[in-house]
């Protein structure tokens, strides 16, 4: 790589070890509501990168994949009280089948929308998180319109609201696993072919690979690491309803990847964080107020101008001024949907 | 031409009946008969827009014909898919080169020797099952005059490495028949003799056919020349045949053509 690979690491380590020893210098409220919330969005937005950096997907089913594995849990958990059906099962059966009926119903999204790029790629996805959303707001013996309460996480982690260091780490230990897989994968060979398949399905074929089915299992694959997002984030909540993945919480998700950086796997966080960060303190100043969704939308414009590859890319070009190195074509644009034609 | 004559005779690798090929009212390919014999150099040439590429997508299955019939290895593959027809052994390049150009020069040659064998969703690395195929991407990128640029990102090579990358590409697999469209579009004249060279030195069991519009690349490599223009398939002999043709001229070769240059 051009970037002198030191300089990352030693911000990355620098910025790991800032969070491991976050519950002793920042308060609980910070810990508890700000930084759990960035570690769980930032899963979703990286398994969102991971399909648009590696695959060329730019997916809107994220949060749809993400709340299908919330849901499931919730009605497999809770016993009694609400909404849904109440199974009243163990914490971790609810875990292995939110994120089972997640993967597979991501792999069938997936298949349906494996034939498709670019615009007509990000449609599709855009209506299965309608499809989602609509869903359990009317199927009232799922869900319904008020959600499901009172979901609890298991005993390790205890009451969250008592305990906020603990899911804390949980989210912690689990993002930068994440990570760590996600940046493995890529140099498999599965993720080599992936790559493969996002710069030219054309030629993919031609080599002997299938492409629509390489393009299903990494759907499938992102939606894992949705769902594990999604498991966190019902934990963190303790509640989970249709407005939770309804259009505005799948936009908010495309918008932390896109301010973090839709390229590199570090983006997802940066972006979350800074979300987080806006969206809490925002509220607080009296002419904003409401208006959150205008000012991150100026935060987003202004960034995507000055930096079309995010945070991460400015990041990358203050790298690459101090080292007086230039980066080379992975200096993509943000949005990259992709050519229009259809492919094999 | 008695070494003509058994080239027809022998059991051909392609033969195609019929193919048609139409984009709405476009007739881009019309009643092509074509038979390759194992071991061949074939050229097809002809003026843009004489059907040449399309026919190579509809060979290579990019498209499906819309009539006629595809026999490779004796096979009928006219309905398989381009990545089955790739493990059964065809290799092609692309007029406008297809890489990938975020990716490194010996990993598009990996994934180009990864094509053909199973283990393309394996999500782990294993050394001792990788070892082969990264091997064969660094000899691949010496053949292909890459030595060194192992690590460089496609997208930063020139377009000369680009097109020997091309011609790499298709080979990683051990292809049976080859197919190469014009791969000297674009190359110095330098560049074109080292790639006349290396067509030359290629093993004379894998059959090839090329389209070039280089005559210089596509008389000296060619055995057998198959002529198109318009869809069809107007004449078919060897170079010598070709030169001497009169329509040839006409049509292609232009008035200052000096058969004996």
């Amino acid at each position: 790589m051009t970037v002198p690979v030191s300089a990352d690491r030693i911000v990355g380590a620098g910025a790991l070890l800032a969070a491991i020893l976050a519950p002793f210098y920042l308060s609980s409220y910070w810990v508890g509501t700000l930084l759990t919330q960035m570690l769980f969005l930032g899963i979703v937005a990286a398994s969102l990168i991971f399909l648009s950096a590696y695959g060329g997907m730019v997916s809107l089913a994220q949060v749809a994949v993400y709340g299908i594995a919330g849901f499931v849990l919730g009605n497999a958990t809770t016993n009694g009280n609400t909404k849904g059906l109440n199974l009243g099962w163990s914490p971790w059966i609810g875990i292995v089948l939110g994120i089972v009926i997640a993967v597979a119903i991501g792999l069938l999204f997936g298949a349906l929308a494996s034939r498709s790029v670019g615009i007509y790629f990000l449609m599709i996805t855009l209506t299965y998180s309608v499809i989602a959303n609509l869903f359990f707001s009317q199927v009232t013996d799922l869900s319904g319109f008020g959600g499901i309460s009172g979901i609890r996480a298991p005993n390790v982690i205890g009451n969250v609201e008592a305990h906020q260091n603990r899911l804390y780490y949980v989210a912690l230990v689990t993002a930068f696993g994440v990570y760590l897989l996600l940046r493995y994968l890529v140099r498999t060979p599965f993720g080599l072919t992936l790559q493969g398949v996002r710069d030219d399905p054309v030629r993919m074929a031609s080599l002997g690979y299938n492409v629509p089915l390489h393009r299903t299992v990494a759907f499938g694959f992102a939606s894992l690491i949705a769902a594990i997002g999604g498991i966190l984030f019902v934990w963190w909540n303790g509640h989970v309803d249709p407005a939770s993945i309804d259009l505005g919480a799948t936009i908010d998700v495309l918008v932390i990847a896109v301010l973090g950086g839709l390229y590199r796997l570090e983006g997802a966080w940066i972006g979350a964080l800074l979300f987080v960060i806006v969206n809490n303190y925002s509220q607080r100043i009296g002419f904003i107020g409401d208006r959150f969704h205008t000012l991150i939308g100026a935060i987003f414009l202004a960034i995507v101008l000055v930096s079309p590859s995010g945070m991460i890319g400015l990041w990358e070009r203050a790298l690459s001024l101090f080292s007086g190195r230039r980066r080379g074509p992975l200096d993509r644009n943000p949005i990259e949907v992709g050519p229009a034609e259809p492919s094999v | 031409m008695a070494q003509a004559a058994a080239l027809v005779v022998a059991e051909p690798i392609l033969r195609l009946r019929g193919i048609g090929r139409r984009f709405g009212g476009l007739h881009a390919v019309r009643d092509v008969d074509l038979d390759v014999a194992r071991g061949e150099r074939r050229a097809i040439l002809g003026p843009n827009g004489a059907g040449k590429t399309t026919l190579f997508n509809v060979i290579s299955g990019d498209y499906p014909p819309t009539s006629g019939t595809i026999e490779f290895l004796g096979e009928d593959v006219t309905g398989l898919p381009p990545r089955t027809r790739a493990k059964l052994g065809m290799g092609r390049t692309y007029q406008k080169s297809r890489l990938f150009l975020g990716l490194s020069v010996e990993d598009n040659l990996y994934l180009a020797v990864l094509g053909v064998k199973s283990g393309h969703m394996r999500p782990v690395i294993v050394p001792a099952r990788d070892r082969a195929l990264r091997e064969r991407a660094r000899e691949l990128t010496a053949a292909v005059g890459l030595e060194g640029r192992e690590a460089t990102l496609v997208g930063s090579l020139s377009h000369g490495e680009q097109r020997q990358l091309e011609v790499g590409m298709a080979r990683a697999a051990n292809p049976q028949l080859m197919m190469l469209d014009e791969p000297a579009s674009g190359l110095s004249r330098g560049e074109r003799v080292a790639l006349t060279d290396l067509l030359l030195k290629l093993d004379p069991a894998i059959t090839l056919i090329l389209i070039e519009h280089d005559m210089d690349v596509a008389l000296r490599v060619a055995q057998r020349v198959t002529m198109m223009h318009e869809g069809r398939v107007i004449v078919e002999g060897t170079p010598d045949e070709i030169r001497a043709n009169q329509t040839v001229h006409d049509l292609y070769l232009g008035r200052g053509f000096q058969p004996d240059e």
